[in-house]
């Protein structure tokens, strides 16, 4: 219990707190809407021509397409592997739970950077190529993705009220009816959460994808940090505008569909 | 679902993780001992001259020491900072906790890459921090291509997973208990590091450890904020990697920091234990 002055303090470090955590993805949003080339005070005016030359822009389009496409399969692929093995930690795992639960969670536990390298020479080892390439990158993207939508669908389906199933058994459906009539209604809002985790978690991926993209068109990330080494391009203040839309509706999505709250690590 | 079929359900995910996860980690340990050579990715001859270059090499160790000083430091400040925020998250009134959490999260959901775009247009030689100095009359700061951009970088993209990971033991924290502490005499400061810190210390350890493997495995912020000025093991592995073609050292340097780190985390998870039950 802390007393009212002390609740001031604590309110007013939270709120700069927050202003710091907004301030940098704020200042990409204005970069974006701004009219001149430079980011400065006063703001030269709004202006949609970076939008313009991002659309404009066929590499970094070619390589939009390339991510938007990469993340639709790896999302697909992540959300039926992740919700068969969710429910599987869940109702049959027994004593093996945990070791199979850590063993699901361990792509996103370990650098992105080492299962990036590994990924490369293993690839290389079973005669993938010099890797390089979008069924490399789909392998790499379901890996890291499928975590999320484990965690966030077992922790629905531990509150799931089992009798349900055993009535729709009882009643003579078999088991993938009743999956597909009674398991999957009840459960689609942390499946459909966990599919946005995933698509914006290998939209947004850049450990793996520095590694295993060949020559040619790369994912918009990788293609982002080749220009920002040497340019501050508002034309890539578009392409992070995108990225915070994309970001800010997963949040108001998830938030309808299981509540915030439920993502706590602890 | 009968018998042996139930199993079926976890048949992708396996044949994915072992196939790819498990076997490309254990081949890296493989191909770590092997000879690099300058015409093939490697040949088939054992050595361990891969580990010996690294740990004969001064520069390295600089290097491996620095990248454990900014994991360090990181997640030191991003406890300080975060701690204050998920302490007002977890007392906050429930109707506006869906709100100041989608705060906390957003920031997680947009990529390391534009955020730290985003430090870049405020950081810069010419950004809008230094264009404010000036506008005051003041010399412009080095922000960026230095240690503490990357920190500035570092603390700003962990802050989130920080205050995910202790929010949760703080809200577990029966209030009545500080309350009994307080009207027992006790101050404010000496209420926090008396009761609420003890009380909320799973949630600091797993945050810590998870903040500090973050740091020093990320590649991004030291690489874009460090501006090549700031190496790190992270940028020398993937410089060792793909721009030496030297996979064999690449993966033993990869391991032998993976070790390392589990040496920090031993140590750290000692010098807590011994913190909470001093004399044993």
């Amino acid at each position: 219990m802390v007393r009212s002055a002390e609740r001031r303090w604590l309110a007013l470090a939270a709120v700069l707190l927050y202003l710091f955590l907004l301030a940098p993805v704020a200042i990409v949003v204005l970069a974006a809407l701004n009219a001149g080339a430079y980011l400065r005070f006063p703001p030269d005016g709004l202006s949609d021509r970076w939008f313009v030359t991002f659309v404009h822009n066929r590499t970094l389009m070619r390589s939009f397409r390339y991510s938007v496409e990469l993340a639709a399969i790896a999302t697909v692929a992540a959300t039926v592997i992740g919700t068969m093995t969710s429910l599987w930690l869940v109702r049959f795992s027994g004593r093996f739970r945990t070791a199979m639960r850590l063993l699901m969670i361990a792509p996103i536990a370990v650098p992105g950077i080492l299962t990036g390298i590994a990924l490369l020479i293993y690839f290389y080892a079973i005669g993938w190529g010099k890797a390089g390439g979008l069924p490399q990158l789909v392998v790499g993207h379901t890996l890291i993705c499928i975590p999320y939508v484990v965690l966030i669908v077992s922790a629905v389906l531990v509150r799931f009220d089992r009798s349900l199933e055993e009535a729709a058994r009882n009643l003579g459906a078999d088991p993938f009816t009743t999956f597909r009539r009674v398991t999957l209604p009840l459960i689609k809002g942390a499946v459909i959460a966990g599919a946005i985790f995933a698509f914006v978690t290998s939209y947004d991926e850049f450990n793996i994808s520095l590694l295993l993209s060949g020559v040619g068109t790369v994912p918009l990330p990788i293609e982002l940090f080749d220009y920002l080494r040497f340019s501050f391009d508002p034309t890539l203040a578009v392409a992070g505008t995108i990225s915070i839309a994309m970001a800010v509706a997963v949040v108001l999505i998830t938030e309808r569909l299981i509540g915030l709250e439920a993502l706590y690590l602890g | 679902m009968a018998g042996a079929a139930r199993h079926l359900l976890l048949a992708p995910a396996a044949v994915l993780l072992l196939g790819f996860f498990v076997l490309p980690y254990l081949n890296m340990l493989v191909i770590s001992v092997m000879t690099p050579s300058p015409t093939a990715a490697y040949l088939h001859v054992f050595t361990l001259r891969n580990y010996a270059a690294i740990v004969g090499d001064a520069f390295t160790w600089g290097v491996i020491w620095h990248t454990i000083q900014i994991g360090v430091l990181t997640t030191a400040i991003a406890l300080a900072v975060s701690y204050p925020l998920a302490y007002h998250l977890a007392r906050a009134p429930r109707r506006r906790k869906g709100l100041l959490m989608a705060l906390v999260i957003s920031p997680l959901l947009v990529g390391v890459l534009i955020r730290t775009y985003g430090w870049m247009i405020l950081l810069q030689d010419t950004g809008l921090i230094n264009q404010a100095r000036a506008a005051l009359g003041l010399r412009p700061l080095a922000l960026m291509y230095n240690d503490l951009g990357v920190l500035i970088g570092l603390v700003h993209v962990f802050i989130p997973f920080m205050v995910l990971a202790i929010t949760g033991p703080i809200q577990g924290i029966d209030p009545e208990l500080e309350l009994a502490a307080r009207s027992l005499g006790a101050g404010f400061w000496r209420t926090f590091w008396r009761v609420t810190f003890p009380l909320s210390m799973p949630g600091v350890v797993a945050g810590t450890i998870l903040v500090f493997v973050l740091t020093i495995s990320s590649y991004v912020i030291p690489s874009l904020l460090g501006g090549f000025k700031v190496l790190t093991v992270p940028i020398l592995v993937i410089r060792t990697i793909t721009e030496l073609f030297n996979w064999p050292g690449g993966s033993a340097f990869a391991i032998l920091f993976f070790v390392i780190t589990i040496a920090v985390l031993w140590a750290y998870l000692r010098a807590l234990g011994r913190a909470a039950h001093p004399g044993s």
